[in-house]
């Protein structure tokens, strides 16, 4: 593997991760905020309006700069691995199609929520929420499918052999649909938990109450979920599965101990908040649980170094799918990413000013 | 070949989409600037209010202008594969710079709205002004692109092979053997280049194709049009916001709302001096030295002929014929009797190409024998097609920006006095009427007087040239994706639909946050302990 080829497997792989950190963070929490800002409405409950709007914080913040990395990760394929770019959008049309979809009504409805909260009806402004927050679980819809190809090529292998395009077929794919519950439990997860943080930092117990019961119900669930998930690559990916048992043993070791740990938590957490209190580890359980998705992204992406596609038990290596038809300029590439870095510290002041410091107030400024 | 037409309408929805929302991104940082200059020096609340207003506006503008961004990204790349080439060799610098603008713009265009008003004003100007520079770096490298799109500039003397009327696209850094075996592979094949693309292994038979990644950033046609799309992207924001200010004077006679007024009119005046006579007249003989068919079609020429205020304009000397297409198929007709097989012969190529790691055998010799005339002259007569349209698209272009340039005129001199210019351009103004209309009926002629003529630009700048995609290389229908659903009327009723409603929902949603006052606060007031 050469060297631009290595910094485009681990550019692509960084973005990745980055990206998954923040719709991680983003799906959960605008579940959350949707269901409590239309409680808020159904039962005029002032606590539930204020919680909603605290929650939506996190994506008015995160939500755009998770789409950087979203793009980020797209110029990466198509600049580096143009052959498994072109491939996908030609064979993966209809995921691709749904995931565009769901962003082009997930982004502008976060943006819409926040600055229309208060200058539209109730009714309609919890409507738009919801239509917020369910698109976003659109996005993974599509672009799980192509992970699940890249694992496992059913349709991609389908159009190979035999030059048709597969339509749905990516969604016959056995994987996918472990691979996408199990996203699902983890966004909605972590999207409690980070709620509970946050909302202990200000000492509301009720909040705190709120994101633990569906943090908590959520990795109960993947309890079930992450298993089948790790089976279903034995079955399907099994050079995937056995990387992830040996070379990457490890580091699947310390993801199980961080689950156990956010169990045991958790459930420490979650009985302190019925009592009335706020247990100190709670503000340690969106760290942790970010912790446990990136410790699983870098398994179900890793792993597959050097090799950019697993055909049951063969490799396709990165190289066979890398941009050749010219010699990438390096110093380029290092120049992006120390600006890229850069844009990393000018949002996590942003952030740290509007969610910590509280420079984004719940009620909006009306004079 | 797939049929391209039913997606070309689609993508330039999307991109004509984009447009208004960068108009927006590039105009109002400057009104928002303007504004928190004035509460910088003044203290004047009032501006900051404004300032705060518009910042919400660009927020939510942002989102739609970025989901359109990605619209049209993943556009080209899904429905327009054949551009990966492009990705992976011209347009790879630009596109890779640009992660640096879009990440680096956002981030600090959140930073700029969780301190706006918890800051200095200088500290907010100069965290605006960071993320200015972003976001018109971005431009500056999208336009790069595009315009390697309209003079796909390295290619030397490629086009002119085929199109002995175009000119040599600067120095020749590709390997011209490659890049015809790609073209005429498409050719023979009747295939779209993304089925060889995506071939795992081809990139690595193929090899270098490119041997200057830098080498769009030296195009002449890209730098004026990078100053010239910028620039207008600009006027039309600042347009809008100043017409948005006007219109509620107008409504309400608040005199805080001309005060606002003021000062963005006078910004938008002094840059349209310079995009209307300097960079306009610049970008017009980009397009004479780089684009001969746009030309042509733009000032209606079918057949050469004289105009000494067009010639003047368009190459400084008003002696020079307008060249039409007479002219072109004159130059076509030059080949002679020479054929494909000629070229393929010329260029080194053989007559059966193989592409091991794709299997598959392109076929050279159903296309040999086709006459280089012909195929020259066939895609002038495409081109030919288009004439009326463009041709009225670009003189409606021009009659608006001068009327965009006058009403500017006619409110920098209303506002700000100088003897005699003044006089004249009150006079004028009293032709509208009371103060209040005539102050928004020349804004909003302000707004007619950029919109409609970057309309009417870019509808130039893109349909002037056909029938190519990349100008003098590529059609639609070489990139253009190979799903047979892509153009079912389900997929475009549904694509349609996403577009429309989301764009359409999210303009309206605009205008609510610019003009409608908080009404349901009550709850979350209660829910956080503020007093009412």
């Amino acid at each position: 593997m050469n060297s631009a080829v290595f910094i485009g497997f681990a550019g692509l792989g960084l973005a990745v991760v980055l990206h998954i950190i923040f719709t991680a963070m983003t799906l959960g929490t605008g579940l959350l905020a949707a269901l409590y800002r239309w409680r808020a409405y159904r039962e005029n409950d002032a606590w539930a309006e204020l919680f909603a709007r605290r929650v939506f914080k996190v994506l008015i913040v995160s939500e755009l700069f998770s789409g950087v990395w979203g793009t980020i990760i797209t110029v990466f394929l198509a600049g580096f691995f143009t052959a498994v770019t072109t491939l996908a959008t030609d064979a993966l049309f209809i995921p691709i199609a749904i995931a565009i979809a769901s962003i082009m009504i997930r982004i502008p409805t976060i943006a819409i929520s926040w600055y229309t909260w208060g200058k539209i009806n109730p009714r309609t402004h919890s409507l738009v929420m919801w239509i917020m927050a369910l698109s976003g679980f659109g996005v993974p819809f599509g672009f799980r499918a192509i992970f699940a190809e890249i694992n496992n090529p059913t349709a991609v292998g389908y159009y190979l052999q035999t030059g048709q395009n597969p339509g749905w077929m990516p969604y016959a794919n056995p994987l996918f649909w472990t691979l996408y519950l199990h996203t699902i439990a983890a966004v909605v997860s972590v999207g409690g938990f980070v709620a509970a943080s946050l909302t202990a930092l200000e000492n509301d117990v009720r909040g705190v109450k709120a994101g633990l019961t569906l943090g908590f119900g959520f990795l109960t669930a993947q309890l079930v979920l992450g298993p089948l998930y790790w089976y279903s690559l034995d079955q399907y990916s099994p050079l995937l599965f056995n990387a992830v048992n040996t070379t990457y043993g490890p580091l699947f070791g310390v993801k199980l101990v961080a689950v156990a740990a956010l169990v045991v938590l958790g459930y420490m957490a979650l009985k302190s908040a019925r009592t009335g209190a706020i247990h100190p580890a709670t503000k340690w359980l969106a760290p942790l649980a970010l912790f446990v998705v990136v410790a699983g992204e870098i398994l179900n992406d890793g792993t597959r170094y050097p090799n950019l596609v697993l055909v049951g038990n063969k490799g396709l290596p990165a190289t066979l799918f890398a941009n050749f038809y010219m010699d990438i300029p390096m110093p380029a590439v290092y120049v992006i990413l120390a600006f890229l870095i850069l844009s990393l510290v000018v949002f996590t002041t942003a952030a740290f000013y509007a969610l910590y410091r509280r420079f984004i107030a719940e009620v909006p400024e009306t004079e | 070949m797939p049929n391209p037409n039913p997606l070309l309408p689609l993508s330039a929805l999307g991109i004509y989409f984009h447009a208004i929302y960068i108009a927006l991104t590039f105009g109002l940082p400057v009104a928002i600037g303007v504004m928190l200059w004035k509460y910088w020096k003044t203290g004047d609340k009032d501006f900051y209010k404004a300032a705060r207003l518009m910042t919400a506006v660009l927020a939510v503008n942002f989102a739609l202008g970025a989901i359109n961004g990605t619209l049209v990204e993943f556009g080209l790349v899904q429905i327009w594969p054949g551009v990966n080439l492009a990705i992976a060799t011209f347009a790879f610098t630009p596109l890779a710079l640009e992660l640096i603008a879009f990440a680096n713009e956002i981030a600090f265009l959140i930073l700029f709205i969780v301190t706006l008003g918890r800051v200095r004003p200088p500290v907010s100007l100069a965290i605006l002004a960071l993320y200015a520079v972003f976001a018109y770096f971005s431009g500056v490298l999208i336009t790069a692109v595009n315009s390697w799109m309209q003079a796909p500039w390295g290619v030397g003397p490629v086009a002119q092979v085929l199109y002995p009327f175009m000119p040599e696209y600067g120095p020749n850094a590709v390997d011209v053997p490659k890049l015809v075996a790609v073209k005429l592979a498409a050719v023979a094949t009747g295939q779209p280049i993304s089925l060889i693309v995506e071939k795992p292994g081809v990139a690595q038979e193929v090899g270098i194709v490119l041997k200057d990644p830098m080498v769009a950033f030296y195009s002449p046609y890209a730098l004026v049009s990078i100053f010239h799309n910028i620039i207008a992207a600009i006027l039309i924001g600042l347009a809008v916001a100043t017409a948005g200010w006007a219109l509620r004077y107008f409504k309400t006679g608040d005199q805080k709302y001309l005060k606002i007024v003021k000062p963005l009119a006078g910004v938008f005046a002094v840059i349209f001096v310079i995009q209307a006579p300097i960079v306009a007249h610049f970008m017009g003989e980009a397009v004479v030295d780089y684009n001969p068919t746009k030309f042509a079609l733009m000032e209606g020429a079918e057949k050469t002929f004289n105009d000494p205020i067009i010639a003047l304009v368009a190459y400084g000397d008003p002696n020079k014929p307008i060249v039409g297409f007479d002219q072109f198929e004159k130059a076509c007709l030059s080949h002679g009797d020479k054929t494909v097989g000629d070229l393929i012969k010329a260029v080194g190529l053989p007559n059966t190409l193989t592409l091991q790691s794709a299997g598959i055998p392109v076929d050279f010799s159903k296309i040999a024998s086709v006459k280089l005339a012909d195929l020259c002259l066939q895609d002038l007569q495409k081109a030919k097609a288009y004439m009326p349209m463009i041709h009225a698209a670009y003189y409606t272009k021009v009659a608006f920006a001068i009327i965009g340039g006058l009403a500017a005129a006619v409110l920098f001199f209303y506002f700000y006095r100088v003897p005699g210019l003044s006089t004249l351009a009150t006079a004028i103004a009293r032709v509208f009427g009371d103060e209040r209309r005539r102050v928004f009926i020349l804004a909003l002629l302000l707004v007619l007087g950029t919109v409609i003529p970057a309309v009417a630009g870019w509808y130039v700048r893109e349909v002037g040239r056909k029938p190519w995609t990349v100008y003098g290389l590529l059609y639609p229908s070489e990139l253009v994706t190979p799903v047979p659903y892509s153009t079912s009327p389900g997929f475009l009723a549904f694509a349609y639909l996403v577009i429309l409603a989301v764009n359409i929902g999210g303009l309206f949603a605009m205008y609510l946050v610019a003009t409608r006052e908080y009404k349901f606060l009550e709850l979350l007031k209660k829910g956080a302990g503020v007093r009412q």
